[in-house]
């Protein structure tokens, strides 16, 4: 069962990894946006295998936060693209 | 048995999340790159809980994964929608290889009023009243 | 509503009695109330309906796990081989929802199948825009989500 967590935490690094490329390649704000949530879902994940390894249920109330914040920051940006000023990305 | 199953979906939920991360690279543009990120991301998460509320087994933790996957089915689909919609309208560009657009021709910038399309079909349909102007 | 609300007191009540406080427990009592809710039907109002309509909704959760896995597989593939298979576009679907809530709960499962993502309602209701992945075979996807979203309202009606 170790082994398997180790593995899929693994991954899910090269994942939060290969996100991170394109949050700083990103050519638009838009594209930026949609990497960061998949950063904070990626991290949802991660808790929630780390919760897993160690044992402790209370792990999985910071995943219902983070999942939380991923959400409203989704939204805040995107009242921002439509509202906000004038930008040069 | 049940490690088998466990280990099973952490695994699937782990790819499912290097699946996103790697469409999100690959993808040309920014509309059919959230194509692969919310909803593989999703499936990914809701996999690991199902594997969470497997291992712990008791009424209070599986309520509390139950209640992220709801939340995360429920948040998913309207932040993909929140952005690419700004995403769209504020003109992020569509690949080259797309083959047709019909919000396009629809979608007034100056207004941001959005056409149905179907007014045109609809005044062809109307029947002429006598308080029409001539 | 109140179907759903008797059926789940029923279950708490068969948890408290039986004295086992798990969740498979309280599974079997919920199955045990949906049978007494079915055998009583005839004879409440305020049940009308009840029964019929959650093997509808288990029939629709099957199907939309169906469309889920089925498509995300698919995605799947044409991320990871090196040609794009796939011919994206924005397609106009004509709505037969007609409250807010409806046409929220339909762009939302449309969101959540891969290969579709709702873009925008138009100002008067009356259509959705649709981001596609796969136009191969634009008539089938048509098709497609006019049955998922047929199958949606059944359900909500």
């Amino acid at each position: 069962m170790d082994t398997v967590i180790q593995i899929s935490q693994i991954i899910m690094s090269v994942a939060l990894l290969l996100t991170f490329v394109r949050v700083v390649r990103g050519p638009s704000l838009p594209d930026r946006v949609v990497a960061l949530e998949l950063f904070s879902t990626t991290v949802v994940g991660l808790v929630g295998v780390y919760a897993i390894k160690s044992d402790v249920a209370s792990f999985l109330d910071a995943a219902i936060v983070i999942a939380l914040m991923g959400f409203l920051a989704a939204i805040a940006f995107a009242r921002f693209l439509e509202r906000g000023g004038p930008r040069d990305d | 048995m049940i490690d088998f199953v466990k280990g099973a979906l952490i695994i699937g939920g782990a790819l499912f999340m290097l699946l996103a991360s790697l469409g999100l690279l690959r993808l040309p543009d920014l509309l059919t790159r959230m194509h692969a990120t919310t909803k593989a991301a999703a499936l990914g998460v809701i996999l690991i809980m199902l594997a969470a509320a497997m291992h712990f087994a008791e009424a209070g933790v599986v309520a509390r994964s139950f209640a992220i996957i709801v939340f995360i089915l429920m948040t998913a689909p309207v932040a993909a929608h929140v952005i690419g919609r700004a995403g769209y309208f504020v003109g992020s560009k569509l690949w080259s290889g797309t083959v047709k657009d019909e919000l396009r021709p629809n979608y007034d910038p100056l207004t941001h009023e959005l056409k149905s399309g179907l007014e045109t079909q609809e005044n062809a349909k109307r029947q002429p009243r006598d308080t029409d102007p001539d | 509503m109140t179907g759903a609300i008797w059926n789940l007191l029923l279950g708490l009540a068969w948890v408290l009695l039986s004295g086992d406080f798990t969740g498979l427990n309280l599974l079997v009592g919920m199955i045990f109330g949906y049978i007494t809710l079915v055998l009583i039907e005839p004879q409440l109002d305020s049940l009308k309906g009840y029964p019929a309509r959650v093997p509808r909704f288990l029939g629709f959760l099957v199907f939309f796990m169906k469309e889920l896995i089925q498509a995300n597989l698919r995605v799947a593939f044409d991320i990871i081989t090196p040609p794009w298979h796939m011919k994206p576009g924005v397609i106009a679907m004509p709505l037969s929802a007609r409250t807010e809530m409806e046409i929220t709960m339909v762009a939302n499962l449309i969101s959540l199948t891969p290969g579709t993502l709702s873009l925008d309602v138009s100002d008067d209701r009356k259509v959705l825009y649709i981001h596609a992945m796969f136009l191969d075979d634009e008539e089938e996807l048509r098709r497609n989500l006019k049955e998922m979203e047929h199958r949606a309202l059944e359900l909500f009606r």
